[in-house]
């Protein structure tokens, strides 16, 4: 009987689990494009846009950067790092990951919030430090380190009860919503228009790979050349690649059948793990437009948000249940 | 150069570890001669890991400033204060013969009122005060006991002689900084360790499980326990959210509990309504319950007293035990202890002087220059008038209040408190101090090992309370072998 969350706790333990991934996710995005950018011969202002369409905020940097702006490294930076008006920057997801360990800090390990801590207070100092690329660069590999050893540490010692379960849920739906846009995003064939950038293209690939820490996955497990179709295959299919999609959505799935009352977003998870179950990726990826592709990860993010939608529902709305002793 | 103890002079005053002529006190020997073995570099850096430490750990207290709460990172001096055991062990006694006495004061309030017929308190002292809740007139929670968590002030004059300030009956904080202060001396000074036996103190929340585990209204199953609090603004929330982690209890805002039809109190989880048991609330009588009390509680659980009455479930501590903790039946509590226990008090009050009562008045309001005027029903050291560095308005002001409202004042004359060495830059001044221990109550009666030790960090400055400039200090119960 002890086995169980307050409604409240829950909500935030969830998205706890979805800032501390984003946080990641947004880290690692802006440091494998700033790389990317440096193996190119030509410095081509607009591959720093693909960042804010990854995002989904182009409209509020426009607002913000005027309609006009050139979409370029020190801009792009600013507003996805260290622009508070921007609330999915970088800072701002982990003022949100502090703010809600406050809010449960009783429910996890006590040394955990001084990670917690850290990890906001390096990140503050630093990114403001942070404008020149090699200190931007360093900010980052920190903020991903501070990060990753938090969940690990979570891992390792919080007890492995229904706060675990809404924490993973959290990380697992934030990482597949942000596979899936950072494939869309990324697959849109960006060096086309380029033609000196022609012989550039598998660093493209190479680009997604690297967002995803999959670069030596993909060689010691796909054992070919970085092929569209073939890495499409690996990022949405592979069952041991930790951030492929197949693999979030099973995660949920652990999660959930870990957790009372279930039922509707099980049904939920397993219609997203159908579906993707049904598609050829490899096809998608190899037809001529983009078209069908882009389809099917619009399916998977309205999959992803049903499968939110039910766990809000069943689990943080405070209308009285039934009650059970 | 290093600490130098020959300059060191509390003159006037009691120090807790230096007589005045530099000696160190018995048993202070050993930790004044490992400060001065410290370079100050030595003691600059540790000063410096013991804000990181604090810094790191997120202890803080929260406070309200210009429109926006803030968290602020709890003050700590690294000098340890010291009590040895034999004295300590006096204490303890002193204080769970006075926590007796008060919750068989409370219980007989709300049931025969004897004391009142016996001419012991006055009974309009009682029944107006602002405290005293009529509906609790008739209720027995278990064990007869209402005041579960007291946190007592303790103070020492110039003479050195022990006195009981206050006792906080309502919803007492501090213990959470007690011990943590021990853990941070452990990170920044642990070699300090090697030259005594230390008494621990971090059994607290086992022993506040143990007390909330006893006042369950069921003796079948394992209760469950929650920690009411207001939520993360309070002043006090770094404390709520470390009890409840420290004893696995479900730390709730009122929103989260729901009493049923069935007169029980539950809490909204993940698997729907689960029953609770006990409430250790951290939230004032006032608000627990918007049908009951105040009607705009927002912090509060609509039904919650009914559910009380019915003995559905616990609360600590019980609502109406307050009455007690009112500064002007302080001044009863030595009559209170001779009542009810036949004992005499084994702690001493301070002399009070009650306004309402005409000789006494006068006296308080023909020496108000050398008097400390407390309101009965303040805490946190506001409202009061300390009489030596008040000026001619405040005193007026003062005057015009107690003549309009007498029983809502009491006076006392000003303790010069006891100080002790406290760092101030790289060199050790004295500080004036108090000092909290918490005493639990329920099936049995449990001191903490010592207490939370508060300081006043300015200079000359005897208010210890950590919203007006108030330190703290390890405080460390010691057996000398």
């Amino acid at each position: 009987m002890n086995n169980t969350v307050l409604s409240r706790v829950a909500e935030r333990v969830y998205w706890l689990g979805r800032y501390l991934e984003r946080a990641d996710s947004m880290a690692r995005l802006i440091e494998v494009n700033a790389r990317m950018i440096m193996d190119l011969p030509v410095r081509v202002p607009i591959l720093w846009r693909p960042l804010i369409d990854i995002t989904g905020s182009a409209a509020l940097f426009d607002e913000l950067y005027g309609p006009n702006a050139e979409a370029n490294e020190h801009n792009v930076c600013r507003f996805l790092a260290t622009d508070t008006r921007n609330p999915g920057s970088l800072i701002n997801s982990i003022a949100n990951v502090r703010d809600n360990a406050r809010h449960v800090r009783e429910t996890m390990p006590r040394i955990t919030f001084e990670h917690f801590n850290d990890l906001y207070l390096f990140a503050r100092s630093a990114l403001v430090a942070g404008q020149s690329r090699s200190r931007r660069s360093t900010a980052l590999a920190g903020i991903s380190q501070r990060t990753q050893q938090l969940e690990g540490f979570l891992s390792q010692n919080m007890l492995h009860d229904a706060h675990w379960d809404m924490l993973r849920l959290g990380n697992y739906i934030e990482r597949a919503d942000m596979t899936t846009r950072i494939i869309d995003v990324r697959s849109a064939d960006l060096f086309a228009s380029y033609h000196e950038l022609e012989p550039f293209q598998h660093i493209q690939w190479s680009t997604v790979l690297r967002s995803f820490y999959a670069m030596q996955c993909y060689r010691a497990s796909v054992r070919e050349a970085i092929e569209p179709p073939l890495v499409l295959q690996f990022l949405f299919k592979d069952a041991r690649l930790p951030r492929s999609y197949q693999r979030c959505l099973v995660g949920v799935q652990r999660s959930l059948r870990e957790l009372p009352r279930n039922q509707a977003a099980q049904q939920a998870c397993d219609r997203a793990i159908a579906a993707l179950e049904a598609a050829d990726v490899q096809q998608l990826a190899g037809s001529e437009s983009r078209t069908a592709l882009h389809a099917f990860i619009d399916q998977c993010q309205v999959d992803l948000a049903a499968i939110h939608d039910v766990i809000v529902e069943t689990y943080f709305a405070t209308a009285p249940h039934t009650a059970t002793a | 150069m290093t600490i130098d103890w020959q300059s060191y002079r509390a003159d006037n005053l009691w120090d807790e570890l230096v007589t005045v002529d530099g000696q160190p006190r018995p048993g202070a020997d050993r930790l004044l001669k490992a400060l001065t073995g410290l370079t100050n570099d030595e003691i600059r850096e540790r000063k410096t890991a013991a804000e990181l430490a604090i810094r790191a750990m997120g202890i803080t207290f929260t406070v309200y400033d210009d429109g926006a709460h803030i968290d602020r990172e709890w003050p700590f001096d690294i000098v340890p204060r010291l009590i040895l055991k034999p004295e300590w062990d006096e204490i303890a006694r002193g204080l769970k013969q006075r926590v007796r006495a008060l919750n068989a004061f409370i219980d007989d309030v709300y049931h025969h009122r004897r004391v009142l017929r016996d001419g012991v308190v006055p009974e309009e002292y009682v029944l107006k005060s602002r405290e005293y809740r009529s509906r609790c007139a008739g209720i027995s929670p278990p064990h007869g006991i209402w005041a579960h968590v007291c946190g007592t002030d303790l103070v020492r004059d110039a003479d050195g002689k022990l006195y009981v300030l206050e006792d906080n009956l309502r919803v007492p904080s501090g213990v959470s900084y007690m011990i943590e202060n021990r853990a941070v001396m452990k990170r920044v000074l642990p070699e300090l360790f090697a030259h005594y036996v230390i008494h621990p103190v971090d059994d607290y929340p086992e022993r506040l499980t143990a007390c909330l585990r006893s006042i369950s209204p069921h003796e079948t199953r394992s209760p469950r326990i929650v920690l009411l609090t207001p939520g993360v603004y309070n002043s006090a929330y770094f404390e709520h959210s470390y009890l409840a982690q420290e004893m696995a209890a479900d730390l709730v805002e009122g929103s989260d509990l729901v009493v049923g039809d069935d007169d029980c109190v539950y809490m909204k989880t993940i698997q729907g309504l689960v029953r609770v048991d006990v409430i250790y609330r951290r939230i004032d009588d006032v608000f627990l319950d918007p049908s009951a009390f105040r009607a705009d509680s927002m912090l509060g659980v609509p039904g919650l007293m009914r559910a009380w009455q019915a003995g559905n479930v616990a609360l600590a501590n019980a609502p109406g035990c307050g009455v007690a903790d009112d500064k002007v039946i302080y001044t009863y509590v030595p009559e209170i202890i001779r009542y009810y226990l036949g004992e005499e008090p084994i702690l001493a009050n301070v002399p009070s002087y009650r306004c309402s009562e005409k000789d006494h008045r006068d006296y308080v309001l023909d020496n108000l220059r050398d008097l400390v005027v407390k309101p009965a029903n303040e805490s946190g050291g506001y409202g009061m008038l300390i009489g030596p560095r008040s000026t001619r308005a405040e005193r007026d002001q003062f005057t015009r209040s107690i003549r309009a409202n007498p029983r809502n004042y009491m006076a006392q004359p000003m303790l010069n408190l006891s100080a002790a060495p406290t760092l101030v830059g790289n060199a050790v001044e004295p500080r004036h101090l108090d000092l909290r221990p918490f005493i639990l109550s329920g099936e049995d009666v449990y001191v903490t090992t010592g207490g939370l030790t508060r300081v006043a960090l300015r200079k000359g400055s005897t208010v210890v309370n950590s919203s007006q400039g108030g330190g703290s200090k390890d405080t460390w119960v010691v057996e000398l072998e």
